[in-house]
């Protein structure tokens, strides 16, 4: 029997050798290995350039048939139940009988790896939160939303401009902007008042008070929970440009002074990488540290037990940049009854009493303008020091460009390069050198 | 005698398919993958054959780091486990009364989640607050910050790794141990035999088959670590990537790059490895028995 396994495997072996060694530059369509399937789909470029054609009929007058629409999710807790209210709403008045059914996923690494393989499988859910970067390999599975947008939107330009560039990056409307959040800056204001100092708005304010604060306290003052993106924030905070689809573009003066502010921080000991502790906001909670950038989500994780918790705009230079994160919703269902049904429901989503509803409920930011100036939003942000600090900074809003192949490659490339060279304690001209090299080698 | 190999067959089938849908079919298909150019999985296509895939992963820096790690992580953590795990069972078993209890003890690393125990982990490491640091300064050594610096990245991870893999060896030598004939050892009683005698040449060779088939079955297990690296580190591969191993790079090419092609032929490659190791070890084996 072993033998016989031995005997097969080498078989097999030898079989693909023999491919390997006849075939260059194989129609993928003669291929054997694959032709079942392939011959179903055309190449890449060919589908990538019908996704592109092939744009959604608008409705005309709406008639919309009963159905089920598949949502799959990656939210829990509090913001999981926001979601599950808004959405029960939906489907309880909606006037078609469209039913949502939320799927939760688990977390968002599940459910990207879920939807990769539903993608290879032809089994996309209908609608799902995503992230740009995970939509690379199966752009083309996404429906175009252009269409719908242009006809059958209630003001497209009331969504906050940052989140309209990421949906279209890809060269069309590919999603709607849900579950928003932005970097900013957590501080023990206890200690800063302690200090006789103001919360930090510039470079220069983050290393006099870090000065200050290290002399004093001993521990190292500030950190960043995502060092890919405080790099990016602080180039554009500079002027310059980050990463495109053919590399980096900070190899400059402007890059070398933002990697000179960077390890500078680091390298005197004023700013610290988070290692052990997984999260800043469990040092800050232990009042181990002054302040730290991370999301606005994390607010809930912070527990102020004795002091007070402080939240101000990223520090910024040249200009203000704050990083945006969270995900957004696409639509893959190709039936078109189920594509009205499900543009719905994304409209709900993100209409401007939805997102008042989630944000309030959830912590996240609201996706509209118009949302941010209603009464009932301007009310919980008077109670809410993040929700003002990020309203605060709205207007520096930015995603990071995702639409690129090696975008996921590039951002784990430069968190990990970073934390080496933070780690080795590296000059700043060193650094920009290591880190333009280690962007490059990614393309 | 036809009708009689037909029902066997049928008997067979259900392994049969399993094993060709599961085992089989996967294999295949990684090798496959593996020669595809610029395989993209979700819309199957690729552009022709070849062994480019062979060639950048063998080039890549980050699999050499890889394939250093998992080799050191193999080659400590399995001998170090094993040893340790005799002495355990050896005193275990010599002590009546306590044994059922100790046996618990010893096998609860195994039936908990690795998650959890990375978690657990990961606080003992704590440098501030952690246990063995606590203890390396009771001996008046500085506290190691094991989490943060690269340089113990990976001892703290075989350390955590030898632990967990402690639990299995001790219940197989466990069993081992019940099959040594008392007799023996009543009869190097006899002979007021110093124990240290005992244990080389009647509980040691007694059990040898166990220790050999711990030992195979170790380093398989060994060059696929992924799942300790991931409890350990939250999720990452250690401070700057410091801790990768082979299986971890694998997922990262697939997952994270959706480079489907290099993640299979990294996989082939730890296939090839596993398999000489084994092979290896069988000759090792048949020459010792001889």
């Amino acid at each position: 029997m072993k033998k016989k396994i031995v005997a097969t495997l080498l078989t097999a072996v030898m079989a693909a050798s023999a491919l390997a060694g006849c075939a260059q530059k194989v129609d993928p369509n003669a291929d054997t290995a694959a032709s079942k399937e392939a011959t179903e789909e055309t190449t890449q470029d060919a589908t990538k350039e019908e996704a592109k054609t092939d744009e959604t009929a608008a409705p005309e007058e709406k008639t919309i048939e009963s159905c089920e629409i598949e949502f799959w999710h990656g939210m829990s807790n509090k913001q999981e139940e926001v979601l599950t209210q808004l959405t029960d709403e939906f489907n309880s008045s909606n006037e078609y009988g469209i039913t949502v059914t939320l799927v939760n996923q688990g977390s968002y690494g599940d459910l990207s790896q879920k939807l990769q393989a539903a993608a290879a499988a032809d089994g996309l859910p209908d609608m799902a939160q995503a992230y740009n970067n995970w939509l690379n390999p199966y752009i083309d599975k996404v429906v175009d939303l252009s269409d719908f947008v242009a006809t059958d939107f209630d003001n497209y330009d009331d969504i906050i401009e940052a989140y309209r560039n990421e949906c279209s990056e890809f060269g069309f409307v590919h999603a709607l902007p849900f579950n928003k959040s932005t970097y900013v800056m957590f501080y023990n204001k206890t200690v800063l008042d302690e200090l006789g100092l103001e919360a930090p708005k510039t470079w220069e304010d983050l290393t006099t008070i870090g000065e200050a604060y290290v002399e004093k306290y001993g521990n190292a003052a500030w950190g960043v929970d995502d060092l890919a993106g405080f790099v990016e924030a602080s180039l554009r905070q500079n002027g310059e440009g980050y990463v495109d689809a053919t590399g980096a573009l900070f190899n400059t003066d402007g890059g070398l002074e933002t990697m000179t502010y960077i390890m500078d921080l680091y390298n005197n000991g004023l700013a610290r990488l988070v290692g052990e502790d997984k999260y800043f906001s469990n040092v800050l909670s232990a009042q181990a540290m002054l302040g730290y950038i991370g999301s606005s989500t994390g607010a809930s994780y912070i527990t102020a037990d004795g002091w007070e918790l402080g939240v101000c705009p990223v520090p910024s230079n040249k200009e203000s940049a704050a990083y945006c994160a969270g995900t957004n919703l696409v639509m893959f269902t190709q039936d078109s009854n189920k594509q009205l049904a499900a543009w719905e429901y994304m409209k709900w989503l993100t209409s401007a009493e939805a997102t008042v509803t989630w944000a309030v409920g959830t912590g996240y930011l609201p996706v509209r303008t118009s949302a941010y100036e209603s009464a009932e939003y301007q009310e919980f942000m008077a109670s809410d020091v993040t929700a003002t600090a990020a309203y605060e900074q709205s207007d520096a809003f930015f995603t990071s460009l995702a639409s690129y192949d090696a975008s996921n490659d590039v951002r784990t490339a430069v968190a990990a390069k970073m934390e080496e060279l933070i780690l080795d304690e590296t000059e700043p001209q060193d650094a920009l050198d290591a880190l333009v090299e280690e962007i490059n080698a990614q393309f | 005698m036809e009708k009689k190999s037909m029902k066997g067959w049928l008997y067979l089938l259900p392994a049969l398919i399993i094993i060709t849908v599961f085992t089989l079919y996967p294999l295949i298909r990684a090798f496959s993958m593996s020669i595809m150019l610029d395989y993209d999985m979700i819309h199957n296509t690729f552009t022709g054959y070849g062994l480019e895939n062979y060639q950048k992963v063998l080039s890549d820096k980050s699999f050499h780091k890889a394939l250093g790690n998992t080799t050191i992580y193999a080659v400590v953590v399995v001998p170090c486990s094993i040893i340790l795990s005799l002495l355990i069972a050896a005193m275990i078993n010599g002590t009546k009364k306590t044994k059922g209890l100790f046996q618990t003890i010893y096998f609860l690393p195994y039936v908990t989640s690795v998650i959890a125990i990375g978690i657990v982990w990961s606080w003992i490491y704590n440098s501030r607050y952690g246990l063995l640091n606590s203890i390396i300064s009771f001996f008046g050594f500085d506290p190691i910050e094991w989490l943060n610096k690269p340089k113990y990245a990976l001892p703290a991870l075989i350390i955590f790794a030898v632990w967990k893999s402690m639990a299995f060896n001790i219940m197989v030598f466990l069993a081992g141990l019940q099959t040594i004939p008392k007799e023996i050892y009543d009869a190097a009683k006899v002979d007021s035999t110093p124990r240290w005698r005992v244990f080389l040449r009647i509980t040691v060779p007694g059990i040898a088959p166990m220790i050999v088939y711990s030992y195979i079955m170790g380093i398989i297990s060994a060059f696929k670590v992924y799942n300790e690296v991931y409890s350990l580190y939250g999720g990452k591969a250690g401070p700057a990537d410091s801790a990768i191993t082979v299986v971890y790079y694998i997922w990262k090419k697939f997952y994270q790059s959706f480079k489907y092609g290099e993640a299979a032929a990294a996989a082939v490659i730890l296939f090839f490895i596993i398999l000489a190791f084994t092979m290896v070890q069988k000759l090792v084996r048949k020459f010792l028995s001889r």
